[in-house]
Parts: C-alpha cells; structure tokens; sequence
C-alpha cells in the first residue's frame, strides 16, 4: 500500500511545515493574527496523527496480506473516507479558521466561537468520518488475521501461552511477529472507534440543538480514551516495520514466543486505559482512575522496554548488520521511542504532573514518540525498500549527512519543547512567557535542521529507488568516499514485493 | 533544584545513558559476531533482571509517590483553617483573585468555569509553575497551597480556551500579615 504510506509522509512533510510556522511565530521571527494560529494548531494536531496513522495502516496492511489474501477494494474504501475526512477538517480549519485545537474538548467548539458554525460540522463530521474509515480497516485486518490464524484464540497466541507443550508437540509454528501489532491494534482499535463515535454523535446533537447540554468530564473522558488511543496506535502499527526490518538487516530471525505474545496482550489494555493520565488535574474524576491512570501509564512502559526494544537491542548485539539508512532510522527509532517514554513516564507520574500538565513537556514528549520513533520507523521502511530494489546502500557519508541533519535537528527541537516544559511555558500559546520565546528560536532552528535532512533523505531515497548513479548531491556527499554507494552488500536477496 | 528542574535532570541523564546503551551495542556488531542462540540464552536471563529492575523501581515509585498527590487536601487537619477563595475562571479572565494573600497560611482555591474549561495555574516570584488545577465547567476543583516566599505571583491558564487563551492571567502578591 504505497499510496497509503506516500500520502501520509507527503501530509506529514507539509504539516511540519505548518508547526514550523507556528514555532517561527513563538519565536517572534514572525507575526500571525491568533485566529490563524490557532487553526493552523487544530490543523497541525489532527493532520500528524492521521498522516502517521496512514503510514501505520498502510505498513500493517500490506504485511498481513504477505500472509494472507485480503480484498484491496476495502483498502481503498477505508482510504477514501479517511482522504474525505480530512478534506473536511482541512475545509474547516483553512476556510472556517475552526482553532478549538484537535481536542475539541467540549463546550469550547461551540461557546462563543470565532469560526462559522458550518465549520464546527465540518472538522467533528470530518473526524468521524476518517473514524469511519479506520473501523473499515480494523475489521479487515481483524477477519484477514483470524483467518490465517484459524480462530482468534490462536491469533492472540493463546495456546502458546497457557498449552505450550501440546502446541510445541504438534508442530505448530507461532505467528510471524508482525502478526501481533495486527490484532492487538484492530481489537483495541474497534474499541476505541466505538467510544469515538459516542462522543462524535454526542456532540453532533449539541451542534445541531445546542440545548442539549453534555456532561463535561463524561465529554473529556471520552475525547481523552479516543484522542489518547489512536495517537499510540500509531507507533505500535509502525513497530511491524521493525519487526521484519530488523531482521533482514541482521539476518536473525525475530522471535515470536509465549513472552513476546503476552507482552502484547499488556498492550491490548495498557494502551486504552493508560488515557486516565490526562484526567489528573480534574478532581471531580473518580479517585481509583486517578491512580489507574500512573499505574496502567507505568505498566504501559513494560513491554515495550523489556520486551520489543530489548529484543531489538538483542539481534543487533555481536550481529553481522548491513547499516544503511534503513537500518539506521529503525534503531534510532527504538531509541527515541524509548526516549520519548522516559518523558511520558515522568509527566504521568501525578506529583510531578502537577508541574508539567499542559506546559510544553507534553507536547515534547509526544513530538518525541511522533518524530524521533513513528516517522523514523516509517523513513526506515521506505529506505528498506529502496535499498532493495537494487541492492544499493548509501555511502557512509550520505548516511553521516542524514544522520547529522535528521537527528540533530530532532534533538535541537525536542530540547526547545522539554526545557520549555520544565520552565513552565504554557502549551498552546501563541505568545509565550519568557523565557518561551529564546527556546521556540532553538527548537524552530532545530525544526529547519530536521526539514532540510528529509529533503536529503527524499533526493536520496529517489535516487537508491531509481537505481541512479552518483550524480549532483550524493557525487558531492561521496567525493573522495572509499565505499560509494552502489556496491551489493552480500547480504540474501530479498523477497519483500514492491509495495 | 525546584521539583521540574530535578525531572529535566533525570530525563535528561536517562536519555544520555539510552544514546550511549544503543552506540554501544550497535558498535558490537563491528567486532566479532554471535550466533543468535548464544546471544538468546544470555539476553534472556539478562532480561530477566532487567525486568525485575524496571517493575521494582515502577511500583517503588508509585508507592513512594501516593502521598505526595495533591487529592483530598482540603480535609487534612492541617488545613481546618485555611483561607478559601472562589475563583471563577471565563474567557479570558480569572474572577475573584484576591490581590494579597497572607505568607505562610494555608490557602484553598474553589475553582469553577463558567463557561469553558480553563486551567488554573500559579507561579511563583521566580517565575517557576508551583501549582495547578483545572477549571471546568459545572465542577468545582481545589487547589490546596501554602504560600512560603513573599512576592507577587502570577496566574496564568494552562487549558485552551480559546484565541484569547495566552492573554489569560493574573497576579496577586503574597505579603506578611492578613488581607
């Protein structure tokens, strides 16, 4: 599914632009009315978590279909709403300046707006239509695994588990790792479409009748389980790149046994109830979710260091590894996944929380899961392929260059978002307090950084891809290099289709 | 250190270690190589360890960190004679901040929305976030602090609310003696 990855990544590119704009402005390099930039906010928010969404549902699509036929048609039935989705969002918040931020926490949608009411349908009809879409896909990808797996015991690896002997001595083999992400994603995504929906319809009808109120922490509740889910399905989706990455750099297979699928099983509920952690500050919410959320928010830690990451960690160890590019970006995003985690975990502990909540911590940490783990897994894919599809590797000065831009840039800008936080600067101001606007100049100088080594890594992707020679950028970046790019690298010739 | 400087500390010397454990496992793959049943049986009974590690220091840290939650303050004893204010947070004001509050008194903030939700958050003379609460609407949230350094505060709101958001403030300052 090509078209579902190029167009996230395309959306994703142009979007980072859009945050760049507003980072610039923080900065005080430029001046925008706050109706516009509090749009471009919404704008910003909602497009990333459905562009990186895509890159996730296009890369699980297509490895569940290696494994088993599935009906291309739905594929492009769920696209297709998702695109007309996000028309209408784009509609609503470039037109109709909606800014009530990709939250839409209620009643700020509707109490004394200073968009159009059509917009207010526009961007809430938009979300659930692209919701829509992602239920589509959910059950798609929920029939086509139990399919292959027989029943949905045995896709969630049940036997393995709890009949490991009966399983082993009848010669069953467990599910490929990726198999995993698969149906942990489109169980719990289907869960959470439901309590998206709910609160969509809700608020429709206080569109449509205003005198119809709503509870608003039953409201915040709800806008907390569905926002909070579908922006970490997104990294657990894009994991199933690693999982059969890796391997092929490494040439060790990626174990699938009783510990790997339990772990996964913690993720099936870590990742829905982990969202009570935004609710900390909201007294009136019941005491027992206010220490769930610490606990399921610390628990959700567990799996992914001690299993996924540290299973990561094993196959490069004492490992003959092809590093290219690819290889490259999916390391690197097991770190910053875990990075970012360093920074959910502290935020979520509810003491500190009490110093962190809605300052730029949280979007620092949350812009560490999205750009220094999701976009790097998903980057890491495309190199995969491209280095593939001729057996070609980029140089080490090429990879030295990305490297520099991309992770330094990442770096530069996440510091600007995390000492910001630590400061107290307040998230989602147009205008910051001091000393907001100093680390907004970094992080903006860190963000052009990070823009421009993508724009390296697209010159050098199309090249691999096109097979090209070293010409232009790449014969400047390799002058002199003892090892250009080009050479085969010995490793198996790869069976991974084209996408 | 104030309580968020020791946080971006600690992230900070996390994230140093994790960029330094990924450079050194990924400079092994330079040396010579393992099978990966050899590296398996080893890696597995390190993990072992290594999941006894993060789950103790989890729930320690969850343990160590109960008392410290800022629920149910009003009740404790010590606050019996605390001075209440109502604050009612609006687009884009902060009604009812007093403009002096006595040092060293206990000091309850009820705070309400009256129309969308807002968040209450007050910083100290040093410009440091020491307390926060959100305010939402048809709710009515506390903010329990005791004021220990004499000197104009300012309040801001830490919620989105709307365009106006970052121009939504206060300030009161905290003095010797009754208000």
């Amino acid at each position: 599914m090509a078209v579902y990855i190029a167009t996230g990544l395309s959306v994703a590119f142009l979007l980072m632009l859009v945050g760049l704009t507003m980072r610039i402005t923080q900065a005080g390099w430029i001046s925008l009315d706050p109706e516009i930039f509090y749009s471009l906010l919404t704008l910003h928010g909602a497009g990333m978590v459905v562009s990186l969404l895509l890159c996730g549902m296009g890369g699980i699509w297509y490895l569940v279909r290696r494994e088993v036929d599935m009906d291309i048609r739905l594929a492009w039935w769920a696209f297709g709403l998702i695109v007309a989705g996000v028309a209408m969002v784009i509609a609503a918040t470039v037109v109709g300046k909606f800014g009530a931020a990709w939250t839409f926490l209620y009643p700020l949608p509707f109490y004394n707006p200073t968009w159009p009411n059509w917009s207010i349908g526009s961007f809430l009809i938009g979300i659930m239509v692209i919701t829509a879409g992602w239920t589509v896909w959910s059950l798609q990808i929920l029939k086509a695994v139990i399919r292959r797996s027989g029943s949905l015991r045995d896709a969630l690896g049940w036997d393995m588990v709890f009949h490991a002997k009966q399983f082993k001595a009848a010669g069953r083999e467990p599910l490929p790792a990726q198999m995993l992400p698969a149906i942990v994603i489109s169980v719990d995504g289907m869960v959470m479409s439901a309590g998206g929906m709910v609160i969509g319809v809700a608020l429709i009808v206080h569109w449509i009748n205003p005198a119809i109120p709503l509870d608003t922490i039953w409201a915040k509740n709800l806008t907390y389980f569905f926002g909070h889910s579908i922006a970490n399905f997104i990294i657990y989706m894009l994991l199933a790149f690693v999982y059969v990455g890796l391997p092929r750099y490494t040439n060790r297979k990626w174990n699938t046994n009783a510990v790997f699928v339990v772990a996964w099983w913690g993720t099936m509920i870590f990742v829905l109830t982990a969202y009570f952690h935004h609710m900390y500050l909201d007294y009136a919410q019941p005491l027992i979710l206010q220490y769930s959320g610490q606990v399921f928010s610390y628990m959700s830690a567990v799996p992914v260091s001690v299993v996924t990451v540290y299973g990561g960690l094993m196959l490069i160890w004492r490992a003959k590894v092809r590093w290219s590019v690819g290889s490259i970006f999916m390391y690197a995003g097991m770190a910053g996944w875990i990075i970012g985690g360093a920074g959910a975990l502290l935020d979520a502990s509810v003491p500190f929380n009490v110093h962190l909540h809605n300052t730029l911590w949280v979007p620092g940490h949350f812009h560490n899961y999205l750009l220094g783990s999701c976009l790097y897994f998903a980057l890491g894919w495309v190199f995969l392929q491209a280095e593939e599809r001729h057996h070609q590797r980029s140089s080490p000065a090429m990879r030295w260059l990305i490297g520099v831009m991309v992770f330094g840039g990442t770096a530069l800008f996440l510091t600007g978002f995390y000492v910001s936080g630590a400061e107290g600067v307040p998230r989602r101001y147009m205008v910051q307090p001091d000393p907001g606007q100093g680390l907004s100049a970094l992080a903006s100088v860190g963000a052009i950084v990070l823009l421009g080594g993508l724009l390296v890594c697209l010159y050098e992707g199309a090249r691999l891809w096109r097979n090209q020679s070293q010409d232009g950028l790449a014969g400047l970046v390799n002058a002199g290099s003892a090892d250009g790019a080009g050479s085969a690298n010995g490793s198996p010739v790869s069976t991974l289709e084209a996408p | 250190m104030n309580t968020q400087g020791l946080v971006l500390v600690t992230f900070a010397i996390i994230a140093m270690a994790i960029v330094a454990l990924f450079v050194v496992v990924a400079l092994t793959s330079r040396g010579p190589t393992q099978r990966l049943d050899e590296v398996s049986t080893k890696g597995y009974a390190l993990r072992r360890w290594w999941f006894a590690i993060l789950s103790t220091t989890l729930i320690l840290a969850f343990l160590i960190m109960i008392p410290f939650y800022p629920y149910g303050r009003s009740k404790s004893s010590a606050n019996e004679n605390a001075i209440h204010y109502n604050i009612i947070a609006r687009q884009y004001l902060f009604e009812g901040l007093p403009p002096q509050i006595p040092v060293d008194t206990p000091i309850i903030f009820e705070v309400y929305a009256a129309d969308v939700n807002h968040g209450f958050a007050i910083y100290n003379p040093d410009n440091q976030l020491i307390g926060q609460v959100q305010a939402m609407p048809s709710y009515r949230n506390e903010l329990v602090m005791t004021f220990t350094e004499v000197g104009q505060y300012s309040v801001r709101c830490l919620e989105f609310c709307g365009i106006g958001h970052h121009l939504m403030g206060g300030s009161f300052t905290v003095g010797e003696g009754n208000d």
